[in-house]
């Protein structure tokens, strides 16, 4: 998703410049004040976006980025952030069946996309099988990396890999779990692939 | 009565039960700190300083003021009152300066200021518009290099605190200077950064009267006297909601300042108020392990006996805290000899404060102990795992007192089968596989064990259900699936009846999720509130259900959940739902409340938990990789309540050891005082991919000196020793010894 990464950066750039120099920080103020456009940073963007199925029309500051918006507009609260760099794969969802990182894309950017969520991939009492082969290997502690993990995994197993467990482990090395369920996360996935 | 469970065939603990939160964690439905969502809710985002050393001359928040959405910019002029911790109060705290206090700035990132605006895009893009400026800026001092006069001849530390050895017997100097054998290195551990996935972060709501805090903490007892001692408002004033925390490895122990400006913003906007830190911030706000230098000196006998032992260690200390990093925690009873001494002292420097972090102390201290054992092996030419066996002790020779359980000695044969260790060839580099060189490690571990105060409550309800609660919090380990299972092991209710309640400070005060104590805590805190309760079950019974034909509560007993006859089967019984039914009661409640074993100041016994790594590293010097190829760990941590659990917190501490040997080490800027590789990209923890296949072994002992179900605690000790098991390997292949961690490939080339 190199583009999307682009586009979310060419924004916070737009942001930073515009909001001028950063604490006592190294931002040229020259630049800074060169810009200023942020004094619209008031417009709010209409935009609906299909979410597990359902569609939502919301109103959004355009620099919402996909994560914040289904967490603090949709209270889809299962997909997590943990950095909001696309460094550690909390947050990834799928953008038509492809895994993302939804901090590093903007809301706006997914519109008319299908995009799924953890919560549409079975809730605890339906759960979709690489969810049971999480809870059944102990495939988390904390469980906060965890909707990443399968998301990961799910869109994963569609993905161009081989079946060995090097590769999986390769794979899946773009969702930094810190409690180090690795081996059982390695496990789960294994079953999952069978189911 | 119910303590016989133990032995029945429906037994709870001891098993591999799946986590009873599981299903909620793996749909998204569990809900953490920054998931909670309230009407009219704002977003707060701070402001950090960005000198580590001065005094902030002034702020300008007009600009920030007139940006979109903003609701408020605080300042220390208008945040309101803050107050201070005593030095007499036991709650931990590492920051105790309340934020916005005054002017100084102590290190790099500390909040000058505080944007609250009506979204999180809105409040971000207003912080960055707020603009200090400083004055009596000073170059801040992060240096790595604590002591440099720490080899000296004298053997003393240039320390900032009394030269009162921590620990001291026999004469080591003496010892060391006539012994046959001399190992002296000097070792240093890093700067490192819990890194939990999960932000730190506030959601806080105020009526007027009372806060209701939404907190990442690991302690929410702990976290509900703090705030409220700081925001100057009746304890009962305070309550915290923890119903999960995404870990916190120690980082989430203490109270840090951005709770406050949480708080403080919803009682001055009487809106709620959200604020998560981002992931710069928590590598300059909320703690990290201070960098340490530990000099080792080991004497010997040619055949392997230990004379003397010292250990003088030092550790960088951030001006604003008075954290103390005892790496000698474990030095003084790992190993029997006649002769030690451990002292301490810290170098002072600007950065944030430091904290715990996973294993705090013994982790660095493990580290530099074992890597000076096996420094001592290859002198002697002894195999390691034998040195070590030579000089088990017999008891804990700092306190003169037995040990309520070790098997180390165990740990280590039984690890060494497990691994293979007699085919080791002690040569450097003579073992290979292919093209690849092998190097084999090992190292032990010990972590301590003790008890805190804690207090739980078990109810029987109407419904069929058991309810256990206590203010303590599940951190990850398992605390839910733990209390289930130990209901389930007093009761006879099977797991998935009992309801589990935790993570808020209405509940009876539990002790907090750190240094492996909580499960330890809670046992017999339980088991006195299931008794009560069943008591209670019972003298119902004998009052109230018809069934029991006026028997005395003497002749009845309780099993599987049924009040019963004595002498009769429980199916011959009442379920205890129809008990309750029959009696009109909607639930009888016990309540359990026990001591702690840590401030005990004539032990009886000493208890620590123990273990063996053994570790094999891959490394190809014609492209100068190192991997570690897999690992074999067994830990004597008394009873295992859950070993699917408990094998997977210690699989997860030997992949972080994989990120302390290799990779973790946060570094600041000189100039500015700045943690540089403040992100997951740049502070680099182990991945899927560098985590090789893993086997751990849990010897199983109960220490029932600890509390009746004999469980000790798991969460540090498996991080303890491990760094230190790779680095060995990593002489065992290359012939480099490093003893600055993380290895740096460039430390390797030389062997390349
Ligand atoms: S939050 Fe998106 S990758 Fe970390
Ligand atoms: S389960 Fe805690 S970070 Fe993965």
């Amino acid at each position: 998703m190199a583009s999307n990464e682009l586009t979310r950066r060419d924004m916070l750039t737009v942001a930073a410049v515009g909001t001028g120099a950063l604490v006592g920080g190294s931002f040229s103020s020259e630049v800074a004040s060169a810009a200023e456009p942020a004094k619209t940073g008031s417009g709010m963007m209409d935009i609906s976006l299909r979410v597990n199925g359902a569609e939502h029309r919301l109103s959004l500051d355009p620099r919402t980025t996909l994560l914040d918006t289904l967490r603090e507009h949709l209270h889809l609260t299962g997909t997590k952030k943990g950095c909001d760099h696309g460094q550690c794969g909390a947050c990834t969802v799928h953008i038509d069946g492809r895994r993302v990182n939804s901090c590093l894309t903007l809301a706006a950017m997914a519109e008319g996309a299908e995009i799924t969520t953890i919560e549409g991939l079975g809730d605890p009492d339906h759960l979709h099988p690489m969810q049971r082969a999480f809870l059944e290997h102990d495939g988390y502690q904390c469980g906060y990396c965890t909707s990443g993990q399968i998301m990961s995994a799910t869109a994963m197993l569609k993905e161009q890999w081989g079946e060995s467990d090097a590769e999986i482990k390769e794979a899946m090395s773009g969702n930094i779990c810190r409690c180090g369920a690795y081996k059982n996360i390695l496990a789960a996935i294994r079953q999952a692939r069978k189911a | 009565m119910p303590s016989d469970a133990a032995t029945a065939p429906h037994a709870a603990v001891g098993r591999a039960t799946v986590r009873v939160d599981g299903p909620l964690k793996v749909s998204g439905a569990a809900r953490y700190t920054s998931d909670f969502h309230f009407p009219g809710m704002l977003y707060a985002v701070p402001v950090g300083a960005t000198i580590a050393s001065g005094t902030i001359a002034a702020i300008d928040t007009r600009a920030a003021e007139a940006m979109p959405g903003v609701r408020k910019v605080y300042t220390r002029h208008n945040i309101g009152k803050f107050y201070r911790v005593p030095t007499s109060s036991k709650a931990l705290i590492n920051e105790r300066r309340p934020p916005l206090d005054d002017d100084a700035v102590h290190y790099y990132g500390q909040y000058i200021a505080l944007v609250v605006a009506d979204t999180f895009e809105h409040a971000t893009a207003a912080a960055r518009k707020v603009k200090a400026s400083y004055s009596a800026v000073t170059n801040p001092n992060v240096s790595t290099s604590l002591a440099p006069a720490m080899g000296d001849a004298s053997g003393k530390l240039p320390a900032n605190e009394p030269r009162q050895p921590d620990s001291e017997r026999g004469d080591p100097d003496a010892a060391f200077a006539s012994a046959s054998v001399q190992v002296d290195h000097t070792y240093n551990t890093p700067f490192e950064t819990h890194s939990s996935i999960e932000l730190h972060a506030s959601v806080a709501t105020f009526d007027g009267v009372r806060f209701t805090l939404y907190e990442t903490t690991q302690a929410v007892m702990n976290s509900r006297q703090l705030i409220a001692q700081m925001l100057g408002v009746p304890t009962e004033d305070v309550r915290i909601v923890t119903e999960f925390l995404g870990t916190g490895f120690g980082g989430k122990g203490s109270v840090w300042p951005h709770s406050l400006l949480a708080a403080a913003a919803a009682r001055d906007l009487r809106q709620p108020v959200k604020l998560v830190l981002t992931r710069e911030e928590t590598f300059e706000c909320v703690g990290h392990r201070p960098h340490t230098q530990q000099r080792i000196r080991l004497g010997a006998t040619s055949d392997g006996k230990l004379v003397s032992l010292r250990h003088d260690f030092i550790y960088s200390r951030a001006r604003l805290t008075e954290y103390r990093e005892n790496c000698g925690e474990s030095s003084s009873f790992m190993y029997s000899t006649p002769n030690l001494r451990i002292t301490s002292a810290f170098a002072g420097r600007d950065t944030g404060v430091a904290t715990t972090m996973r294993g705090p102390g013994a982790v660095p201290g493990m580290y530099a102990l074992e890597s000076a054992m096996d420094e001592l092996a290859v002198a002697l030419k002894m195999d390691p795992v034998e040195l070590r066996l030579k000089n088990e002790p017999a008891i804990d020779e700092s306190k003169n007192i037995p040990f309520s359980s070790r098997h180390l000695k165990e740990c280590l044969t039984t690890g060494a089968e497990k691994f293979g260790w007699s085919r080791r060839k002690p040569e450097i580099g003579s073992m290979r596989d292919g093209d690849v060189i092998l190097g084999w490690g090992v190292a032990a571990c010990t972590w301590m064990a003790a008890r805190i105060p804690a207090q739980a409550s078990v109810m029987f309800n109407a419904d069929g259900s058991v309810r256990v609660a206590s203010a303590t919090q599940d951190i990850g380990t398992g605390t839910y699936t733990v209390l289930a299972q130990m209901v389930s092991q007093l009761t006879g209710v099977t797991v998935d009846r009992v309801k589990v309640v935790i993570g808020d400070t209405t509940l009876p005060p539990g002790p907090f999720s750190g240094g492996s104590m909580a499960t330890a805590s809670l046992v017999p805190a339980v088991a006195q509130a299931a008794r009560e309760a069943i008591g209670r079950l019972l003298a119902a019974a004998a009052e109230g259900d018809s069934h029991f034909d006026k028997a005395s509560v003497a002749q009845l007993d309780f099993h599987q959940g049924r009040v019963h006859r004595k002498g009769q089967q429980p199916n011959e019984g009442r379920s205890f739902e129809d008990v309750l039914a029959a009696a009109r009661l909607g639930h009888v409640e016990g309540h359990g409340k026990s001591a702690g074993t840590r401030d005990e100041e004539h032990p009886a016994y000493s208890t620590h938990s123990f273990g063996a790594h053994f570790v094999e590293v891959a490394w190809q010097p014609e492209i100068a990789r190192l991997r570690v190829n897999r690992a074999v760990t067994v830990i004597d941590a008394g009873r295992i309540i859950n070993p699917l659990m408990g094998r997977n917190q210690i699989e997860g501490a030997v992949t972080m050891g994989i990120g302390m040997a290799l990779f973790e080490e946060t570094n600041y800027d000189a100039r500015n005082g700045m943690p540089v590789n403040s992100n997951l990209a740049d502070y680099i923890m182990a991945t899927h991919a560098d985590t090789p296949p893993m086997d751990v072994i849990f010897l199983d002992y109960p220490d029932t000196h600890l509390n009746e179900m004999g469980a000790r605690g798991i969460g540090e000790i498996g991080l303890a020793g491990i760094a230190a098991a790779i680095t060995n390997a990593v002489y065992h292949a290359t012939g480099v010894r490093v003893r600055d961690l993380p290895v740096h490939i460039e430390d390797l080339l030389i062997a390349a």
